[in-house]
């Protein structure tokens, strides 16, 4: 069953996911109304920057509005309105204002809020604008995960002029599970040049206001003074200011006690290859949701790439059209002026060979394999060779193939 | 008044040459049919270099995301780019690739400023 092209379509989020999906809608033909209801105050933001240009400096939120406003979508924008339910009948949500919107189609674009230890997250532009202000010169910093996301703030950090930035990562090298051996240990050099260090396997097990543990008058001396971080080794690790960034949840709380089926362990709302939630007119997308091909771990979850290409898929099935094949998953990050870029389904591979550069010089081109066959590729600074790697496995729609 | 930016042989089919000789930067690219295109290099989104990007059907695909701007005129598709950038004028003689850089003001990411 297919959308009318003159239905209203609800899109519950005004993230990427929200954006694109409308975006998708328009450009594949959808003439109804679109209404996105966010529970922000801002217009719909790319996120990507917050731990990079915008935490320098460098950019400023207008800067990272995903509408043009000198192009903008026909779509009717709810800001500053949470969704607290939802309705399969009538089919529609209601909201913290006390309103209850009804669609003919809804999309669940809600995203995923920051897992909080204490201290800092990265998450939403007010936890980057938090940050932004918050005075990093000569400071103690300390960064806990040791994900991407960790390792551009940590970047960004010794760019605002921290006297010491230390990342907690919880494992030997930074990302030595997911990307191997090689890939870690240029990351920690690329970071161990600039200053950053790095404490090993330990994980951080509580963040605690420095002055709290016994001291007389903890009212002077709890706040500015900064924090005590708790390792899991037993080490404690001063900082002035701490940053949290060790993943983020599905924002599915008001789904709890819906008709949709969530997974059980991270609360993500379970759909097909489509978005598709199994009732009928609700769909999903983005870091809420997860994918058929997610739950079996065949595509990668919280990518920004991800969100888009599902975005792609799930407008041209909503309006009755085939989608355009997935293609291989992809990311990027930039740390310390070097470009990492990966594509293909490193999560799977068994074996990972240096094609070319070192460590050393920090421009390594890394190929996964899996049972002898390549299946991933990820490059620090080479973009020419990650784009050719990424054209060879382009797949095209079945009607231009022929 | 134009000026040699490359050789005709220090292109490849289907991709693009940065010269750096201008500020801001060029990409120069060479396409598989053959026709010879110059564009500001750097993607109006975000700093990245457009000469490593990817030529399909005389646009290039920015090798970070997947905005696609015309070889042609510079403009830009798809976001996550808004704007176009600047294409310039190419005459290819005796090999070699002759650039007339456009007069219009360049349209860079924001943070990044001409050298």
């Amino acid at each position: 069953m297919s959308l009318a092209l003159d239905a209203h379509l609800l899109i519950i989020g005004a993230g990427l996911a929200g954006y694109y999906t409308a975006r998708q809608m328009r450009t594949q033909g959808h003439t109804g109304p679109i209404t996105i209801l966010g529970a922000e105050a801002h217009p719909a933001y790319d996120r990507p920057a917050l731990s990079k240009a915008y935490l320098c400096g460098t950019t400023d939120l207008c800067d990272l509005y995903l509408d043009d406003p000198a192009d903008p979508l026909d779509v009717r924008w709810v800001r500053s309105d949470a969704v607290i339910g939802l309705s399969t009948e009538p089919l529609g949500v209601w909201t913290t204002s006390g309103t209850f919107y009804l669609g003919d189609a809804v999309v669940i674009a809600t995203g995923a809020e920051a897992r909080r230890l204490g201290g800092h997250a990265i998450r939403c532009v007010e936890d980057a604008a938090a940050l932004r202000a918050a005075p990093l010169a000569g400071a103690r910093v300390a960064v806990i995960g040791g994900g991407f996301l960790a390792l551009e703030t940590a970047a960004t950090c010794t760019t605002r002029g921290a006297g010491s930035v230390t990342v907690i990562a919880g494992e030997e090298l930074p990302g030595l599970r997911r990307l191997g051996q090689p890939v870690a240990q240029a990351l920690h050099r690329l970071h161990a040049q600039h200053g950053v260090r790095f404490l090993g396997a330990a994980r951080a097990l509580s963040v605690t206001p420095a002055g709290h543990a016994g001291l007389a008058g903890p009212q002077e001396h709890a706040g500015p003074q900064g924090h005590v971080i708790t390792l899991s080794d037993g080490r404690r690790i001063e900082a002035d200011v701490v940053i949290s960034a060790v993943g983020a949840v599905p924002a599915t709380g008001w789904l709890t006690r819906s008709a949709l089926a969530l997974d059980p362990e991270t609360q993500a709302v379970l759909t097909d290859d489509t978005g598709f939630t199994g009732v009928p007119g609700i769909w999903a997308a983005g870091d809420c949701a997860l994918w058929a091909a997610q739950q079996t771990g065949l595509r990668p979850v919280g990518h920004w790439q991800e969100t888009v290409d599902q975005a792609q898929a799930l407008a041209s099935t909503l309006l009755g059209g085939v989608p355009s094949p997935m293609q291989e998953p992809y990311l990027w990050s930039d740390q310390h002026h070097v470009t990492i870029q990966a594509a293909g389904m490193l999560a799977l591979a068994d074996e990972v060979q240096v094609l070319a550069g070192s460590i050393e010089s920090g421009d390594l081109l890394v190929s996964y394999l899996r049972e002898g066959t390549e299946i991933g590729i990820l490059g620090m600074n080479r973009l020419r060779e990650v784009v050719r790697w990424r054209r060879a496995r382009r797949i095209r729609p079945a009607a231009l193939a022929a | 008044m134009s000026f040699r930016a490359c050789s005709i042989n220090d292109l490849v089919p289907g991709e693009g040459l940065r010269v750096t000789s201008v500020s801001p930067p060029i990409a120069v690219f060479l396409t598989e049919e053959g026709t010879v295109h110059a564009l500001d290099d750097t993607c109006t989104h975000q700093d990245a270099s457009l000469a490593a990007g990817w030529v399909e059907n005389c646009r290039v695909e920015c090798p970070l995301h997947e905005s696609t701007f015309s070889l042609r005129t510079g403009e830009v598709d798809q976001p996550p780019a808004k704007r176009g950038v600047r294409a310039h004028q190419v005459t290819v003689q005796d090999g070699e690739v002759l650039v007339e850089l456009s007069t219009a003001a360049p349209q860079l990411p924001p943070g990044v400023e001409v050298a």
